[in-house]
C-alpha cells in the first residue's frame, strides 16, 4: 500500500505523519501542505489585528432581513448597551453596491446583505453582525469581512452564525466576548429573553397582516398600523414594554375593519430562508399578492426556523416524501407545502434566490406533492438582476388562475 | 348593428388581434409584425381589422389586451381588460378547446405550459432564465441559415437523421450550431436538429415536473413549425393539436375576458376606429425621490398624460390631472 495520510477505509485507524492517531473514524481524510509538524503553508497573507482600537465607541449594524429590525436594535441597545446605527431603507443602489463587489453566480442574499454592509459602514457603522446561517449563508460572513476588509474598510466583525440555534445564553456570551466586555451577564439575561420573545411578537404580527391585509376596507391601514407598532417597539427598553405594545399592537390589528369573505383565496408561502422572508429580496411578492385580495400563510420565520426549530418531528409529519434531512430549510418547506395542500389552500407559492441549491432539491418533492393534492405551484427564482415586470405578470397569472379555478370549478 | 368585442396582443416580435360577436365567434382577425414599435403595430392591426368589416356596422362594447405591450395598449384603446398572456391563453384555448389538458405555448420571448382539468388552469409553468427555444432565437438562426423562419419546418420535415444541437442555452446553441455548419452537416439536417432542440429543452424545462396529459395543444408563434411539432410529438408520444387561430389564442381570450366582464365594466367613451390617426408619446420618467430611481412610464394621447405605471410607492405616483 502506498504510504498516504488517507485512512483505508476499512475501519481500522491508521496513524497520522505526526504520530498522533486518527481517531475521526475510518473515512476521515486528511490533506497536509508544507511541513504537518510544524504548520500548513500560509494561503494568505497574516492579517492585521481586526479589533478596533481600545476605547473605540461600538457603533453597531445589522442588515436588512424581514421586519425584525426593532429586535437587532433592541438586542444592540438594551442587551449589549451599544448603539444601533439604523440603516436606510434598502434600495436598488444597495442591491448595486451589493453585486458590484460580489462574483456574480453567489446566491442574492449575499449581495443583499453585502450591499447593506456597506450603507452601513458608510453610515458610521464599526462593528457589523452576521447571524444567518443554515447553508452558505453560514460561511458568508467571512467572506464578506474579508471582501470589505480589501475595499478598506476598518470594522470589527461580530459572526454568530456558528451558534446553532437560539439559545439567548450563548449569544450573550459571545456578545460579551467581542461587543462588549463590561455586560453583566445576570443583569442582560432578562432583556436577552425579551429580545427573543420580541421575535416571536414580530412574526405574530406579521402572521396576522399577512392573513388579513388583503381584505382591508381603506387601502394602507394595516401597513401603516405595523409600522406604527414597529416605532413603539423600537422605544421599549424592557420585557414588560414589550409586551405592553405587543398586546395592544394585536389588539389595534383586530380593530382594523376588514371585509373578509367567509372562504378566501389562501395561499401559502415557502422557501429559502432568506429570500421568502425579506421583502426587498423577493421584490415584495407578499404585498402584491395582498393587493390582489388573498389570505397568506408563511411558516417560515424566524421562530419557526431557528427559535423553535425541530427537524425531526417536521420530518416525521413527512415520512411518505422524504427519509433524511436534506439541508437547511428543507424539511420545513415539504412539511409547509403539505400542511397547506392537506389544509386545502388554493396556491402556494416557493420562493429561493436563483442558485438556491437545497430549495432546488425539495423542487422535485413540491412537484409531488402538487400532483398528490392537486394543488397549483409557482416557482420564483430571485437574482440581483430579477425584474419587477416578470413577476407582476407570474403572481397576476396564479392569481387568475386560482381564483378561476374557484369560480369555475 | 352588430355588437363585438376586440381583443389585442402586442407581443415581442407578432401583434395579433381578433373581433368576436357576441356569439364569440371571430368575425376579424389580424397578425403582423410587431417591429419594435408596439403602439404602431396596435394601429396597424385595428386598421386591418377595421378593413374587413362595416366600422359603421359594428359597435366595440369592450377591449381587451395582453401581451408584453398590454398596458401600453391598453392605454391607447381604453380597454376594459388588461390581462396577462398566461390567463388570456388558457381563456381563450379552453373555449375553443373544451377538453384540452395541456397547453404548449412558445412565443416570441418566452414559452409556457399551462395544465387544464376540467376546462380550468389548474397550474403553469413559464421560462424563467433564457430566450432558448423561443421563437426570436428560432429567426436569428433561420436567418443566420439563409432561410425564412416560415419555411423551417418543411425543411426540417425533410431530414433524415436531426443534428444533435446543444441548446440549453442561446448563446451556447448558436457557437454549436456554426460548429455543425462548418463540419459541413446538411442544412435540412441542423434545422431539424435545431427543432427537436427547441422541443426537448422545452420538456425539460419549462415542462419538468408538470404531468403532460392528453389533448394536448401547442400554439404560440413557433406552433407555425411544423418540424418542432414533429419533434413534440415524437417525444411525448402522443398527438400534438395546433389549431389553424392557435397564433391567436392570446387576443381571443383578451376579447372573451372583455366580453365576459362588459356586464361589468363598459367602455368609458365608444371605441374610436380612428386610433391610429390619434398621436401617442411615451415618456420615461425617473423618479429621484429615494435611491430606487423608478422607472416611470408616462403614455400621452395628444399631450396630455392618461396614463403611467412603474413607481414603487405612492411618492412617485404621477396622476393624469383631470
Amino acid at each position: 500500500m502506498p504510504e498516504f495520510p488517507f485512512t483505508n477505509g476499512h475501519g481500522t485507524s491508521s496513524s497520522l505523519p505526526d504520530g498522533s492517531e486518527d481517531t475521526k473514524g475510518p473515512w476521515s481524510a486528511h490533506v497536509v501542505l508544507g511541513n504537518a509538524a510544524k504548520r500548513p503553508f500560509r494561503l494568505l497573507p497574516k492579517r492585521k489585528n481586526r479589533k478596533l482600537p481600545k476605547n473605540t465607541e461600538k457603533r453597531i449594524a445589522f442588515f436588512h432581513y424581514g421586519d425584525y429590525e426593532v429586535a437587532f436594535k433592541f438586542f444592540v441597545e438594551h442587551v449589549v448597551g451599544a448603539e444601533y446605527v439604523k440603516l436606510p431603507p434598502a434600495t436598488k443602489r444597495t442591491l448595486e453596491l451589493g453585486s458590484a463587489h460580489s462574483t456574480d453566480f453567489v446566491c442574492a442574499p449575499y449581495k443583499h446583505i453585502l450591499g447593506t454592509y456597506i450603507e452601513a459602514l458608510e453610515q458610521g457603522a464599526n462593528v457589523l453582525v452576521q447571524f444567518a446561517g443554515p447553508c452558505r449563508l453560514g460561511y458568508y460572513g467571512e467572506l464578506q469581512e474579508a471582501e470589505l476588509r480589501s475595499m478598506g474598510y476598518e470594522f470589527e466583525m461580530m459572526n454568530f452564525s456558528s451558534l446553532d440555534g437560539l439559545s439567548p445564553r450563548r449569544y450573550l456570551a459571545e456578545a460579551k466576548k467581542h461587543l462588549n466586555p463590561e455586560l453583566k451577564l445576570k443583569r442582560a439575561i432578562p432583556n436577552a429573553a425579551a429580545a427573543f420573545k420580541l421575535l416571536g411578537h414580530l412574526d405574530e404580527i406579521r402572521d396576522f397582516y399577512l392573513a388579513n391585509a388583503g381584505f382591508e376596507l381603506e387601502r394602507g391601514t394595516f401597513e401603516k398600523t405595523v409600522e406604527d407598532i414597529h416605532a413603539r417597539f423600537s422605544q421599549c427598553t424592557n420585557g414588560r414594554e414589550i409586551r405592553k405594545v405587543y398586546l395592544e399592537g394585536m389588539q389595534q390589528l383586530r380593530n382594523i375593519p376588514i371585509d373578509k369573505p367567509e372562504n378566501p383565496l389562501r395561499v401559502g408561502i415557502v422557501g429559502e430562508v432568506f429570500t421568502a422572508v425579506d421583502p426587498f429580496s423577493n421584490l415584495f411578492t407578499e404585498k402584491k399578492l395582498l393587493e390582489m385580495g388573498v389570505e397568506i400563510h408563511r411558516t417560515v420565520n424566524l421562530t419557526n426556523r431557528w427559535v423553535h426549530y425541530n427537524e425531526e418531528n417536521l420530518r416525521a409529519s413527512i415520512t411518505e416524501y422524504c427519509d433524511y434531512d436534506m439541508g437547511p430549510t428543507s424539511s420545513l418547506t415539504i412539511a409547509s407545502a403539505k400542511k397547506y395542500a392537506q389544509l386545502g389552500f388554493d396556491g402556494i407559492l416557493h420562493l429561493k434566490s436563483s442558485g438556491c441549491t437545497p430549495e432546488i432539491d425539495c423542487m422535485p418533492t413540491l412537484q409531488r406533492i402538487s400532483r398528490d393534492y392537486g394543488i397549483p405551484m409557482l416557482f420564483l427564482s430571485f437574482d440581483s438582476q430579477t425584474s419587477d415586470t416578470g413577476l407582476d405578470t407570474r403572481l397576476e397569472a396564479f392569481y387568475d388562475m386560482i381564483a378561476r379555478k374557484r369560480t369555475i370549478a | 348593428m352588430t355588437k363585438a368585442f376586440l381583443g389585442i396582443d402586442t407581443g415581442s416580435i407578432s401583434t395579433k388581434g381578433v373581433l368576436i360577436d357576441e356569439d364569440r365567434t371571430i368575425i376579424a382577425r389580424s397578425y403582423l409584425w410587431t417591429e419594435g414599435n408596439p403602439t404602431n403595430a396596435a394601429r396597424r392591426v385595428v386598421d386591418d381589422l377595421k378593413s374587413q368589416i362595416n366600422p359603421e356596422d359594428v359597435e366595440i362594447l369592450g377591449v381587451g389586451t395582453t401581451g408584453s405591450a398590454r398596458r401600453l395598449v391598453g392605454a391607447m384603446t381604453h380597454a376594459t381588460v388588461i390581462k396577462n398572456e398566461i390567463t388570456a391563453h388558457a381563456v381563450g384555448t379552453t373555449y375553443l378547446h373544451p377538453d384540452v389538458r395541456t397547453i404548449l405555448e412558445i412565443g416570441g420571448q418566452d414559452s409556457k405550459i399551462i395544465c387544464v382539468e376540467n376546462g380550468v388552469a389548474t397550474d403553469y409553468a413559464m421560462n424563467t432564465l433564457c430566450a432558448a427555444g423561443t421563437g426570436s432565437f428560432l429567426s436569428s438562426q433561420a436567418h443566420r441559415l439563409g432561410l425564412e423562419v416560415e419555411e423551417f419546418g418543411d425543411v426540417a420535415l425533410t431530414s433524415k437523421k436531426p443534428a444533435n444541437i446543444a441548446a440549453r442555452c442561446t448563446v451556447f446553441a448558436e457557437s454549436d450550431l456554426v460548429h455543425k455548419i462548418q463540419m459541413g452537416y446538411p442544412r435540412e439536417d441542423i434545422v431539424a436538429g435545431l427543432c427537436k432542440a427547441v422541443a426537448s429543452n422545452y420538456l425539460n424545462n419549462v415542462g419538468k415536473g408538470k404531468k403532460i396529459v392528453g389533448p394536448v395543444v401547442f400554439q404560440g408563434g413557433v406552433s407555425k413549425n411544423a418540424g418542432v411539432v414533429h419533434f413534440f410529438e415524437e417525444l411525448l408520444g402522443q398527438e400534438v393539436m395546433v389549431d389553424p387561430d392557435g397564433h391567436l389564442m392570446g387576443c381571443f381570450g383578451a376579447a372573451l375576458l372583455a366580453a365576459e366582464a362588459s356586464h361589468t365594466t363598459k367602455m368609458e367613451e365608444p371605441f374610436d376606429w380612428n386610433v391610429s390617426k390619434i398621436e401617442f408619446k411615451t415618456r420615461e420618467v425617473e423618479c429621484n425621490k429615494c435611491a430606487n430611481h423608478c422607472e416611470i412610464i408616462c403614455v400621452y394621447q395628444e399631450g396630455k398624460l392618461i396614463d403611467s405605471w412603474g413607481n414603487r410607492c405612492d411618492k412617485g405616483e404621477i396622476k393624469a390631472k383631470k
